[in-house]
Formats: C-alpha cells, structure tokens, sequence
C-alpha cells in the first residue's frame, strides 16, 4: 500500500480500531460499525482482505500474547498495530485534521467554539 | 452435534477465495461468520447478513485471484529469463505443434463447421437423379424431368435449376469468354442471395421472349472495375443485347464459378423448343429448397418416390433394368465432401505434431523442475503447499503456451496461402478461410490446455520426497516417466512418417502410370468458337484455325477435338457422349465420345493397334479405345463390327490404345472417336506437337489462334505435361503437407532425444568422469550412453510401428498400387528415424567422452 495516498475508510477505521487496543477479527468488525455509527459496515471477506495487507505491509501484527484461557477461543486471533501502522494512520488522521481546517476557513463547515 | 447449514454453506461460499487466502484466514472467518450470526436477532437481519457477506466475498475474490496472478507472473518472468533457452525452445516446439493445428482448424472451421453462407444454407439441397445399372451412372436433368419434380414434390418449397455454359461476352475493349450461369429465376431466391446493387431476376425475366437480363457475380463486377453504375447496361451476348440489372454479393458458387447469371428463357439452348421437347436432353442440376421442419431424409423418400411414378409414366425413356431413380443431398455435404476425408488426415496428423510437440515440451519442462527442485524443496519446506506450486507452475506455462500460441498462429497466418490453394482443389467453399476469431479461440485453448498439462506434469511428476530431495537430484521413477515420454515422441512420429512415407510412394507410382499419350512437347489450348455464327460456317472456321496453328514454326502435326486429355475443365470426365444401341444386349448403351481432326492420334502420340486413322471426310466411322473393344466385343475383333447411333449405324474402324485422360488414378474410360467436322465441329481444344522450348511454343500457339480467328475466346493454355501434374495436384499437396508434419514432427522427437540424453550426461558427468579415470576407453562409455539412448528408441519404434499398421488404412483412397502396410515403407521409416536418432545420441555421448575427470570432480 502507498503511504502517500489517503487511506481507504475502512481501512483507516480497522488501524483506529486496533489503535484504540489489541483485537480479533469480530471485535475489528463490531467496533468499526458503532465507532463509525454505522456507516462503515465490514464483511468478513473485506475484512480479512485489508487484514491480508495490512499484515503484508507490516502496519499491524498477529499478537503472540492471548487473553486469559476464560475468554478465549482457539480459532481466534488477536492482531495488533506496530509502531509503523500507528505513523501511517497518525499522518492520515493530520491529514484529515489539515483538510478540515482549510474546510473551516473557507467556512465550509462551522469554527469550533471554545467550550 | 451437526453443524448448522448456514455455516456450512459459508464454507462453501470461501471456496472461491484463493487457495493461500483461505488457508490463511478461513478459520477465523468462519468463527467471525458463526459470531455474526448468533447476533442476527430476527430472521431479516439473518437474511440480510447473509445478502452481505455473499456480495461481500464474491467482490474480494477477483482482487485477491488477480493479486496472486500478478505475483506469480512477476516470479515467472523472474524464472524465465533465468532460463530463456529453454523457454525459446520451448515456445519454438509448442509453437510448431498449436501453429499447424490452428492452420488446419482454420480450413476445418470454415469448410466443415461453419454453416453455409447463404440465408437459407440449412434448407438447400441438390436433388440428383441416376440409373444404377448403366455407366455414367450420375445423369442431369432434363426440362421435362424438372417440371415433373417441381409439381410433384411434397417436402420443397421450391425447385430451382441450374446450368452452366461459356458465352462470349462482346464489348467494346475486348471479346471475353465469360462462364455463365443460366438458371431459373428463384434460383437465388431459393438460396436466400440478394443482390448487393440492381435487383434479382423476377418471374418474368424467364418467361419465353422477355428481354435478356444478366446478373454479375462480384468478382466479376470487380475485374471489370467494379462500376457502381453498371446496373442497366447493355453488354452483347450470342448476337443479342443483355441489360445487367444487378450485381451479386460475394460468396462461394457452387457447383461452379460464374462469371454472370441469365434466366433459362435467354439461354439459346435451353430455350431451343427440341431441347425443352426432348426428356432425353439432359444438362441442368436442381436445387431444393425444403419446407419448413422437413427433414432431409423426407426429402429423399419424396423425390425416389416421384422418380419411380415418372418411369412408371414414360417407360420409353427410362426402361426398367436400368434402375433409374432420384435422391437429395444437403448441399452442405456435397459442397464438402471431397474435401472431407483430406481435412480430416491433415487435422489428424497436425494434432499428433502437436501431442510430440507436447511430449517433447513436457520433458524440457521435466528437465527445469530438476534444476529448480532445490528450489521447490525448500518453498515446500517453508509451506508452499502442492495447490500453490500448481497454480505458480501454471501460471508459468500459461505465458509459454500463450507466447507459443502467437509464434503459431503467426505461422498458421503465413501457411495460410498454400492451405487456401489446397482447399481451392476440394471445394469452393475455400475462399472462406480466414483466422477469424474462433480460430484465435481454438489457438488461445489449446495453448491453455497444453499449460495445464505442463503444470499437471510439474507437479504431480514423481518427486524425491523432502529429506532425499535436498542431496538427492535423480530420481528412477522421474527417469521412467521421461524415458515414456521419449516413446511416446518416437511412436507417434513413426506413424506421421509412415503416412507420409506411403503417400510419396504412391505419387511415385502416379507418375509412373503411363497415360497412353506422349505428354512431352505438346501444348493443349481450350479454345470456344463463337456459337452464334451460322452453323454452315463452322468447318471453314476450323479448318482456317488447324492451317494457321500448323503453319507455325516448329509444328510437327496439330489436330482439333472435343476435350483434350486431363483437360482441367473436364474433371468429372469427357462431358460428351454417345448414346448408342449394339444387338440385344445393348438397347441404350453410353459411352464418352471425343470429336476429332484426322492428326490427333499422331499429334499425341496414342497408338492405333488395329485398323486405320480416321480421314475428315468419312461419316458412319469411328475408332473405339481398346477397352471399349473389350467390353463390347471380349475375345473377338472389334474391326468392322458396327454400333447403332442416333443417326444410323456406326463402322468401327480402329482400335486406339487407352488413355488415362481423367488422371492416373482414375478409371480408365471406354471412348469413342469419331471425326468432328461430320459432327457440327464440336471443338473445343487445340493439342500440337512442336519441337519448340514449351514457354515458347505456348505464346506462339496463343499468337497463332489469335491471327486465325479474333472471334475464338482461350480459355486455356497449357502443356499436357503440366496438366497431367495437375489432375494429381491435390494428392501432390497432401503429400507434401502431411509429409511437412512428419518433418517436423522427426526434427522435435529427434531434438527431444538428443536433448534428453545430453541432460544424462551433464547428470552423469561425475560417474563418466570416474570411470574414465579408472581406465574405461571412451569407446565403451559412447557404447553405454548410446545404448541408453537408443532403448528408449527401439521401444518408440516397435509401438509407432503397431500404431501406423492400424492407423494407415485411413489414408484409403489417397494410396495408389500400395498396401497400407507396405513392408518397404516401414523398413525405410524404420531406418531414417534409427539413424537421425543415433546421431541425435552420438553428439552428446562423444561430449561425454571429452569430459576432463578432474575438473568433473571438482565442480561436485
């Protein structure tokens, strides 16, 4: 994946997701759809095709540590992001910051008041 | 417990993941896939789930495949150039092998499998009548005979005929002998053509009197310059005007070739009332139309049942032991059908250039897989699993054997011109072939079938396992399978050869028949006396003609006829004959007839055995072939004897030797001669004899006509030599295209052979080296490794040899004087392919012996 390009939604979303804490692939998929109210919804298949790259290109990893054996299930696997994954989805989350300053003061959208 | 559908049906869905994909990450979806819908509240949301996760993953797999392709392709290229010897090689074999089949699928395609390029193709057919019991046995149709099958038919539509004849077309610029087609005026209707300029001809086109129309066939229009305005101008033919009222699109005629079309009412002939009167005047062939949902054989049934009324009708014309009856063939197989049997030898043998090509491709590939199995072991060590291997060797060979599919279609495209000359001898159905898409297709899958053999062969080829495989770089079981495959390659070239072998024996024996007539020297021209000149002038016209031909420099004699043999026009047989009664046996006998000057014996060389010459003067004489004089007469002398002819009795008063005028493989026929300016001067045909260089004497004897008569259209002007190569012409092709393949196909097995064992030796460089080094000569490690060469050989040998005994009967017919199984034959295939083969073996074997025992040790 070229790290100059902005990142797919979805993408961004599954690093945000496993920015936030380590995770296997239903947590990807349930904390995805509330986190972005719903409007990035995941299959399965899309899913594991971004997780495919993403461990390709080494911005996220397969957790060798595993949760207590309470709450856990053999078939899973639990994936975490690497220091690289983290950079990548910093510089989009800049990028997107730059945009909607520049969005703002073209007054696009509204200037944040202070609270 | 029994796991639900549902999860088993996501399972399924996975399959058209990658295989690497699903591997990977399956497991997990499936439990993802279980999570989800253990949350799927109520059977819309289940539904729904379900609607998304299919969509979902039948949109990731192109990506994911396309993903996997683009890497092995990469990986491929990468491994090619590593090892572009071997790829050339390889492309270069298979392009061989896919090149002569696509050819010949090219020629399949369009002569055999493509429907008829008439609207109305599926529905045509010729209908024929015959007698069985009297020779010729073929008979045309006569007016009164087509009117009968016109009303009385069940199952046509409609009822076209057909006749060809040579007008001479008067113009301005030129006199021009054009062939034309006279037929009915829903001939072209009945065959679903329209005119691509001007209109077709109507009904009252060919009713008796109308104006003369004539349509042009686009070839024609176009040699004469392709006129857009032609439509509705006169052109002169037989001393009338004829207004061209269109133009026909281009497509193969059948069963000939016209330059322009008339109706039956303007045809002299045809429309002569004693020809229409007369049932026993027969020239035309009829072309049915069925009904719809007729079949072919209803047809058949319907037209033998209105044959058996109309005998029963006319008893004086078609007499009872004669067995005449009438049938209907689907035009497609009779435009087709000399064709056939040919097409189908040729496509056969090119499938076998290609099955050695692949064998031979096969044990190249078999040869790299050695040289990468450390490569292989060490990606099945890290769990590259047998699938992945497949697919990346697939992919491997899919470029080879598309590569090898442009190099073929590429030769296919430059043999294209010798294929359509071929197939132009067959059928005219030739003009047809081109490298149309379904052919591109057919190239495209075999390539793609050939890759996957090669991937098969890579993969699932015996394999050292794991542990041996690291030190351990032979194999015995591999050696076998290549070694089966060098068999393979010997045999089946065996059998190509054979064939070829067979084929060239018999033109050998073809050219050796002897015609009975001197062919050297002699010129032969077509020649057509303007019909439309008054019939009383027509022996002066001839006589002024055999005066200026004879006065030419280097005539030794010169004669007119009817036809000359192997006239090329004439390839049904001599188109004239004598219907004849002889005492009771005979009531209404047949025989082919040729009108001749008195030279013509002399001129050709044909031997009188009995009696005398014909002199031009004489009526009620002939001279009758010696086969005619034994059939009619056996045992006895046929001089003096006398035949009854339509106009009175008939003297015989030579006997002249046979002539194989139809081709050396043809039946030779009984003829009769008799003197052609008693006859109306039916003469079409100039022969000479001249002591000129042929090139010479052929302008000369064009120059010579010309002066005597402008008026006299050549239709042809050739040396008998060279028009007896041409009645074997199509065997000749044949010969030398299926010889062509067996060439090829020695050139691969031999290059296969040679290469496998020079592979052995570079394998077996360590233990020769040995060897020598303890003393062995060189002549005996040469003995050894030709001996292993060879085996594989011998074995080739004995199965290709069992193959040809039962595969070359199918060349039936092509074979002339010569056994399917001709000894000889097989001893000289047996033979060439030992020798080429042993050369092949002693190249790498005499290497072997040059090998330096200390440096061979070292490189181990």
């Amino acid at each position: 994946m070229d790290e100059t390009n902005p990142l797919t939604p979805a993408v961004f979303q599954v690093l945000l997701s496993l920015a936030d804490s380590d995770k296997h692939g239903y947590a990807i998929l349930k904390d995805v759809e509330q986190q972005s109210s719903g409007e990035v919804q995941l299959s399965t298949g899309t899913l594991y095709a971004i997780i495919k790259r993403l461990l390709a290109d080494g911005w996220i990893a397969e957790n060798r540590k595993r949760p207590p054996a309470a709450d856990d299930d053999q078939r899973r696997r639990y994936y975490s992001i690497t220091p690289k994954g983290r950079a990548v989805a910093a510089a989009e989350a800049e990028r997107m910051e730059k945009l909607i300053a520049r969005a703002r003061d073209v007054r696009l959208i509204r200037r944040l008041r202070p609270a | 417990m029994r796991e639900p559908f549902s999860d088993r049906a996501y399972r399924a869905l996975l399959r058209v993941l990658p295989f690497d994909f699903r591997g990977d990450f399956g497991p997990e979806m499936e439990q993802v896939f279980r999570e989800q819908r253990a949350e799927a509240s109520s059977p819309g949301a289940f539904l729904r789930l379900w609607w998304e996760t299919m969509l979902d993953i039948l949109q990731t797999a192109p990506s994911e495949h396309a993903a996997i392709l683009g890497q092995d392709f990469r990986h491929a290229l990468r491994v090619m150039k590593r090892e572009l010897g071997f790829v050339m090689l390889s492309i270069l074999v298979l392009g061989l092998g896919i090149g002569a089949s696509t050819a010949l699928f090219s020629v399949i395609h369009a002569i055999l499998i493509r429907p008829l390029p008439y609207a109305n193709g599926s529905r045509l057919v010729v209908v024929s009548q015959r007698r069985a019991n009297a020779a010729p046995a073929e008979m045309p149709f006569s007016a009164a005979e087509i009117e009968d099958y016109r009303k009385q038919n069940r199952t046509l539509a409609a009822l076209a005929e057909y006749h060809s004849m040579a007008f001479t077309l008067f113009d301005p610029e030129s006199t021009e002998r054009v062939s034309t087609g006279v037929v009915s005026a829903d001939f072209f209707d009945v065959f679903g053509v329209k005119p691509v300029l001007g209109r077709g001809f109507t009904r009252d086109d060919d009713a008796a009197g109308a104006p003369a129309v004539l349509l042009m066939s686009n070839e024609y229009w176009r040699k004469r310059g392709a006129d857009p305005a032609i439509v509705g101008k006169a052109v002169r033919m037989n001393d009338r005007e004829h207004i061209v009222i269109g133009v026909l699109p281009p497509m193969p005629q059948f069963p000939d070739e016209n330059d322009v079309f008339m109706t039956t009412a303007s045809c002299p002939f045809r429309s002569a009332p004693e020809f229409i009167a007369n049932r026993s005047s027969r020239m035309m062939t009829a072309f049915g139309l069925l009904k719809p949902g007729v079949t072919s054989g209803e047809a058949r049934a319907d037209m033998a049942r209105i044959a058996a009324q109309i005998a029963k009708d006319h008893p004086d014309v078609y007499s009872s032991e004669e067995g005449y009856t009438a049938s209907s063939t689907p035009l497609r197989e009779e435009l087709t059908q000399r064709a056939r049997p040919m097409l189908w030898l040729l496509m056969s043998a090119s499938i076998l250039v290609l099955l050695i090509a692949c064998a031979n491709v096969a044990n190249l590939t078999l040869a790299r897989v050695a040289r990468r199995e450390h490569e292989l072991v060490v990606r099945t060590a890290v769990g590259a699993g047998r699938a992945r291997l497949l697919r990346q060797f697939l992919t491997e060979h899919l470029i080879v054997a598309l590569c090898a599919a442009s190099a073929g279609v590429a030769m296919a495209w430059a043999g294209m011109r010798v294929l359509i000359d071929f197939a132009e001898r067959l059928t005219p159905r030739a003009r047809e072939i081109t490298l149309d898409w379904p052919v591109l297709v057919f190239a495209a899958a075999l390539a793609t079938a050939t890759s996957v053999f090669f991937g098969c062969v890579c993969t699932f080829s015996p394999r050292c396992n794991l542990v041996t495989g690291l030190n351990d770089f032979s194999g015995s079981r591999r050696a076998g399978f290549r070694s089966a495959l060098i068999v393979c390659q010997v045999a089946l070239s065996f059998v190509l050869l054979s064939g070829a072998g067979l084929l060239t024996r018999s033109i050998v024996n073809l050219h050796r028949v002897d015609p009975g007539f001197v062919g050297q020297n002699r010129i032969a021209a077509s020649v057509a006396l303007n019909w439309s000149r008054e019939p009383g002038e027509r022996p002066e016209i001839a006589r002024n003609l055999l005066a200026g031909v004879a006065s030419q420099p280097g005539v030794l004699s010169a004669a007119l006829a009817s036809s000359f043999p192997f006239d090329p026009r004439a390839v049904g047989g001599n188109p004239w004959r004598l219907w004849f009664k002889l005492d009771d046996r005979y009531e209404n006998s047949a025989a082919a007839v040729r009108f001749i000057t008195a030279d013509y014996f002399e001129t050709l060389d044909i031997p009188i055995l009995r009696g005398r010459r014909l002199t031009d003067s004489e009526t009620h004489s002939a001279i009758v072939s010696e086969s005619f004089a034994r059939h009619y007469w056996p045992g006895r002398d046929a001089l003096g004897q006398t035949i009854l002819g339509d106009d009175g009795e008939i003297s015989i008063v030579g006997v002249a030797g046979d002539v194989k005028e139809l081709g050396p493989a043809r039946q030779t026929p009984e003829e009769v001669y008799l003197p052609a300016m008693q006859y109306g001067v039916p003469v079409m045909a100039v022969v000479v004899r001249t002591t000129e260089d042929p090139a010479k004497a052929v302008a000369s004897l064009r120059r010579a006509i010309r002066h005597a008569d402008p008026e006299i259209a050549i239709e042809q002007l050739t040396t008998l030599d060279d028009a007896r190569a041409d009645s074997i012409r199509v065997n000749r092709l044949t010969t030398d295209l299926l010889g062509a393949f067996a060439a090829i196909a020695l050139a691969i097995a031999v290059n296969g052979i040679g290469g496998i064992l020079a592979l052995s030796v570079t394998r077996r460089g360590r233990e020769i080296a040995i060897r020598m080094a303890l003393g062995a000569k060189p002549r005996g490690v040469v003995l050894m490794l030709v001996r292993q060469g060879m085996r594989q050989v011998l074995f080739g040998l004995a199965i290709g040899l069992g193959g040809a005994l039962l595969l070359t009967g199918a060349l039936g017919e092509l074979l002339f004087e010569i056994t399917p199984t001709d000894p000889w034959t097989f001893a000289g295939v047996t033979a060439l392919l030992s020798i080429t083969a042993l050369i092949a073996c002693l190249i790498p074997a005499r290497r072997a012996t040059r090998i330096e025992p200390s440096v061979a040790l070292r490189a181990e």
